[in-house]
């Protein structure tokens, strides 16, 4: 099922744009679900024993999966049906955008006054891998349209479709699935000042406003277009948050001046290198006692090959070139590299509030380390979807 | 104004996994999977055909709606369709 956005930018789609875009989610759903285990079945009864009859042993890592599927039949339908399901959630919404954006700007202009502040940045110069390719297959990236309101909308609009319905109908139900973890594991945690990195539209920061309401939030990101869609969406939902062009790997904030910095689903959209960075970053503008925490995939470490395999293929097959150098990468190392003390490292699932409830997410909280890193429904957006987080505390 | 990095030009393959084998892409740089390239792109005119099926049904649904003053279940109706076309991939 498609979501319906809740505030006044949703679309005001044709009925005809509206069965296209159910149609989608729908395909999506098939996809994901159906085609997801009839791909693993395969694996297990055809690709994985023919791999070890010519290898004499299992694939043992996400790029064997790969080899082993590749030419699998079942591998073949489930990604050619991805692809081009891909490319027709963008395309589903793509005319309402365009019929409305006359609309959308008197929308964010009524809005303007509310709480909330936005600050663009003309001499920031956006680094490529957020506008010269067209990540997950979205035409023009996110520097569509370039500072207008196009490229949020898009974003916004799609990802209704996209989510089947997982990500709750603010798509925001990340953010408040670990917000509510974190605030109900550390319960005397009071966070004065806290950063979302790599923003979007801030769909995954508004749960911490809403967490904390106190806070001062501060939400950045590159791409200007999405931010200035993500302020007048925050302004039209009565959550203030100051919105500002930056690079999370080049901060303009002065040390030791936040208790949190959070991110989701960012990291693997930065290469090696600006990830360490913004690790560095991270830690240089955390207080002492301050946390950092990002929602991401779960990591290939942590995964057999065919599930690791199975996150993996968007690096390949969904313009997502950095998803697979990030997931080969060890979260706890990502933090003690940039400074933080090896017992301070934490990771975690957390059950979709919106899917378990609100019960489930105190029982995880509550619990030890989440288990289950490696159970089939994490970090998958499919039935059954639970988060992976991880983050470390600065001394 | 939007500034963007300035780059030496960005070729798809600096933008893909590192091992990536040029083969999993047509020389349009579009992954492909069947050995006939013509079936990637079948496949996908298969799902637009749908979409548009889906669309009319739809309309039909809109029309027997008011006929009848019953509520329907799209999305119900729509997995009921979804599942009965693309029953044959299955077997895949």
């Amino acid at each position: 099922m498609t979501v319906e956005l809740q505030h006044p930018m949703k679309a005001d789609a044709t009925p005809d744009e509206v069965a296209r875009g159910r149609f989608v989610s729908g395909m999506r759903s098939l996809i994901l679900n159906d085609l997801a285990g009839d791909m693993r079945s395969a694996y297990e009864r055809r690709a994985a024993p023919a791999f070890k009859k010519k290898h004499g042993r299992e694939p043992e890592s996400s790029r064997e999966a790969h080899q082993a599927l590749r030419g699998d039949p079942a591998f073949n339908i489930y990604s050619a049906m991805r692809v081009q399901a891909q490319k027709m959630v963008w395309a589903s919404v793509a005319d309402s955008v365009e019929r409305e954006s006359d609309r959308l700007a008197s929308e964010a202009e009524k809005a303007a006054g509310a709480l909330g502040s936005l600050e663009l940045d003309p001499a920031l110069e956006v680094p490529k891998n957020v506008h010269a390719i067209d990540v997950h297959l979205m035409p023009g990236s996110y520097t569509r349209g370039a500072d207008s309101l196009e490229a949020g909308a898009v974003y916004d609009r799609g990802l209704a479709v996209f989510s089947m319905g997982l990500m709750g109908a603010n798509l925001d139900d990340i953010g408040l699935s670990m917000s509510q973890y974190i605030k109900q594991r550390h319960p005397d945690f009071a966070p004065q000042r806290i950063l979302d990195t790599g923003c979007t539209i801030g769909h995954n920061t508004l749960p911490w406003k809403q967490a904390y309401p106190d806070a001062e939030v501060i939400a950045i990101d590159a791409a200007p277009g999405p931010l200035a869609y993500g302020s007048a969406r925050a302004k039209m939902q009565g959550q203030e948050v100051a919105f500002r062009q930056m690079c999370a790997d080049d901060l303009a904030f002065e040390d030791e001046s936040f208790d949190i910095v959070w991110s989701s689903m960012f990291l693997h959209e930065l290469s090696k290198k600006q990830r360490a960075k913004a690790f560095d970053e991270a830690y240089r503008v955390l207080k002492p006692g301050g946390l950092v925490i990002h929602m991401e995939l779960p990591p290939n470490e942590q995964m057999g090959a065919f599930d690791g395999f199975y996150l993996d293929w968007d690096s390949y097959y969904n313009n997502e070139p950095y998803y697979k150098g990030y997931r080969d990468e060890v979260p706890r190392e990502l933090c003690t590299r940039a400074g933080f003390a090896d017992d301070q490292f934490f990771d975690f699932v957390v059950p979709s509030i919106g899917i378990y409830g609100d019960q489930a997410v105190a029982d995880a909280a509550k619990g030890d380390r989440a288990e289950g890193v490696c159970q089939e429904t994490t970090g998958r957006l499919a039935e059954g979807v639970m988060w992976y987080g991880f983050g470390a505390w600065k001394k | 104004m939007v500034r963007f990095r300035s780059v030496e030009k960005v070729s798809d393959e600096k933008l893909r996994p590192e091992d990536a084998p040029p083969g999993l892409y047509d020389d349009q740089g579009n992954p492909r999977f069947f050995a006939d390239p013509g079936m990637d792109r079948f496949v996908a005119v298969v799902m637009n055909l749908a979409q548009e099926v889906w669309v009319q049904e739809e309309r039909l649904l809109a029309l027997e709606e008011a006929k009848s003053g019953d509520a329907i279940d799209r999305d119900a109706k729509a997995k009921e369709f979804i599942d009965r076309v693309f029953a044959p991939i299955r077997e895949a």
